[in-house]
């Protein structure tokens, strides 16, 4: 299921990556990044707090399973040797996605080119997005999570479309949820840091979502007020940002890519660490503790990069949601042809 | 008094202090008390969740009470009186573009891209009922509007001009002495000023000015043309509020889930 319009700005995106990937000095925008942290030193924002600002991308972990597969057991990392041969298939794919970018015509089929999609630069160090527990596996459902409905229109080629509720909270332009909106996924994955005194905000660029966190030590928002993206609330430890948020809407969007999965309780509390560990890397970690969902807490981390000319691009999603308009008129089409059959007969 | 009366006061109140303060032409900064926030570096600090009182959004001119399109809702679907914030109260339209806006006025359940929860653009974003937030950082400054979870970053560095049209808009700022003025280009036309069918195109052109009266107050002023539609450049003049409730903050407006029946209906499986 994808959105056709929204395609449209994530090629752009992509578009502006393999110009950055092709000619960094020209367009690069390395005046525009965080001031370089000279080997281990953080920079500060003018008013003393540590400094994340900028447009960091989830991208290099694209591809990754949130899930380790079973038989790499323990192994959270690639060897050497396995990276280098991931580097090279990401070179390889570069070209094509160049290739395709430069002859018009080559490709057919109903599908979008494959350079509308964002692409790692460099390859994922990991081999799962869950690195705690050490099996790299999300802990299993309790029983009362497992009756909760899954909508059949997330991602789904031939969904159930009797209605927009057969669909994602994605798909139907609403939310991707906390963890949703920065696990990496095919594009869109652009977190736009902006601080002020007091607070910090991250704009995520898929659905457009603005997370306004307050990080002057005010307690939380009260616990009747719920959201799909919840009350966040930060502090600093060190130079590391430390949110937590509570507050959620349950039975909405899961622990996956685009906020898919098993729906998560109003119960779920995650603790997400932001750390700059590079001039232009940041060390996402979230801990996500769900005692109605799960059976234990769990971690999930993995690196953000401020990439040259990467940018934000308005994600206007539900204005364009035509996927939702042909979905359901398409389906209605189809009854009403099966139903002309039936008469026929 | 009641909540509407001592808002509309505190507004009009506002409004005259506005008018005769601002010289016509609104290019002298406007005045600003020391007693304001300021970043490390001396420039305003417009952090904060702001919001805009009286009644722009039904209608960005003069207007009286009227009744709203729904019986059901009685008392509280009609529209408030208010003082328009158009400088010199009318909206200098060609004939043509009047015409479109009386008819846009007609079909408006219809048309307003608010009621559909579509991304209000820029101005209107600013003086809709819900609060707004600013995070001013030593660069860029952000926005992020409580309707529709619309949002915008204004870029303080080098000129960029957005690579597509948006709802939004592209917003580039800088300062001028004390007042931030923002361009705002890049509006794709589909928003509407009001829910009065007041309306712009993709030519349209908006300068925002902000200045901090006070610690509590940003006078705010844009300047808006268009010349497919306008016979010449106009200008709005408001005003916007520092909440200050002990536990204000920015709450989540997440409307699409409030007009999917409305929008996808009939094509729903009966």
């Amino acid at each position: 299921m994808r959105h056709p319009f929204l395609m449209s700005i994530a090629s752009l995106v992509a578009v502006a990556a393999i110009f950055a990937l092709t000619a960094e000095p020209a367009i690069g925008q390395t005046a525009k990044a965080a001031p370089a942290a000279k080997n281990g030193t953080q920079p500060k924002t003018p008013w003393g707090d540590p400094d994340l600002q900028g447009t960091w991308t989830s991208d290099d972990c694209i591809g990754t399973p949130l899930n380790r597969p079973a038989n790499l057991g323990e192994k959270l990392y690639y060897t050497e040797e396995e990276l280098a041969q991931r580097q090279t298939q990401l070179a390889r794919q570069q070209e094509n996605d160049r290739q395709e970018t430069v002859t018009p015509g080559q490709r057919v089929g109903t599908g979008p080119p494959a350079h509308w999609g964002e692409r790692a630069r460099r390859p994922c160090k990991q081999t799962s997005l869950v690195v705690d527990p050490p099996n790299g596996r999300t802990p299993d459902l309790l029983p009362e999570a497992k009756t909760r409905r899954i909508p059949e229109g997330a991602g789904n080629n031939n969904p159930k479309a009797d209605s927009w509720e057969d669909f994602s909270y994605y798909i139907r332009c609403i939310t991707r949820g906390v963890t949703g909106s920065i696990f990496p996924v095919i594009y869109g994955n652009g977190q736009q840091i902006v601080q002020a005194p007091g607070y910090v905000t991250i704009l995520q660029e898929m659905v457009h979502e603005a997370r306004v966190i307050p990080v002057d030590g005010r307690p939380h928002a009260s616990p009747n007020i719920r959201s799909y993206m919840g009350d966040a609330r930060g502090h600093w430890e060190g130079n590391t940002l430390v949110v937590e948020t509570t507050n959620f809407l349950g039975d909405r969007t899961g622990i996956a890519g685009n906020g898919g999965g098993t729906p998560t309780s109003d119960a779920l509390k995650l603790t997400e660490r932001y750390t700059r560990t590079g001039p232009n890397e940041i060390r996402y970690e979230v801990t996500i503790d769900d005692p109605k969902t799960f059976v234990a807490p769990f971690k999930v981390a993995f690196p953000l990069t401020q990439e040259p000319g990467y940018q934000n691009f308005e994600y206007a999603c539900h204005e364009g949601n035509y996927a939702m308009f042909d979905s359901l008129s398409g389906a209605r089409a189809l009854e009403k042809r099966a139903a002309e059959a039936a008469k026929k007969k | 008094m009641s909540y509407r009366w001592r808002a509309r006061i505190v507004l009009s109140a506002a409004l005259v202090v506005l008018f005769t303060a601002m010289p016509s032409n609104g290019q002298t900064p406007a005045r600003t008390s020391s007693q304001i926030p300021r970043m490390p570096d001396g420039k305003p600090n417009f952090t904060g969740l702001w919001q805009a009182l009286g009644t722009a959004n039904w209608d960005i001119r003069d207007h009286g009470a009227q009744p709203g399109p729904f019986i059901q809702l009685g008392a509280t679907g009609a529209m408030p009186a208010g003082q328009g914030i158009v400088e010199g109260g009318e909206i200098p339209y060609t004939p043509a573009a009047s015409a479109k806006q009386k008819e846009n006025l007609q079909n408006r359940m219809k048309l307003d891209p608010e009621v559909k929860c579509y991304m209000p653009g820029i101005p209107r974003a600013n003086y809709m009922a819900f609060p707004f937030q600013i995070v001013e950082s030593q660069r860029d400054i952000a926005f992020a509007y409580e309707y529709a979870t619309a949002n915008r970053v204004v870029n303080m560095g080098k000129f960029r001009e957005g690579a597509v049209d948006t709802w939004m808009g592209t917003s580039n700022g800088h300062w001028e002495g004390d007042t931030l003025v923002v361009d705002v280009s890049g509006l794709n036309g589909n928003s509407w000023f009001d829910r009065s069918g007041n309306f712009q195109t993709e030519n349209t052109h908006v300068v925002e000015r902000f200045t901090l009266g006070d610690a509590d107050h940003i006078n705010y002023e844009a300047t808006i043309e268009d010349k497919t539609i306008y016979t010449r450049p106009w200008k709005i003049s408001t005003v916007f509020y520092r909440r200050k409730e002990k536990n204000a903050q920015l709450n989540e407006f997440k409307c699409v889930e409030f007009v999917e029946e409305l929008i996808y209906g009939d094509l729903k499986k009966k």
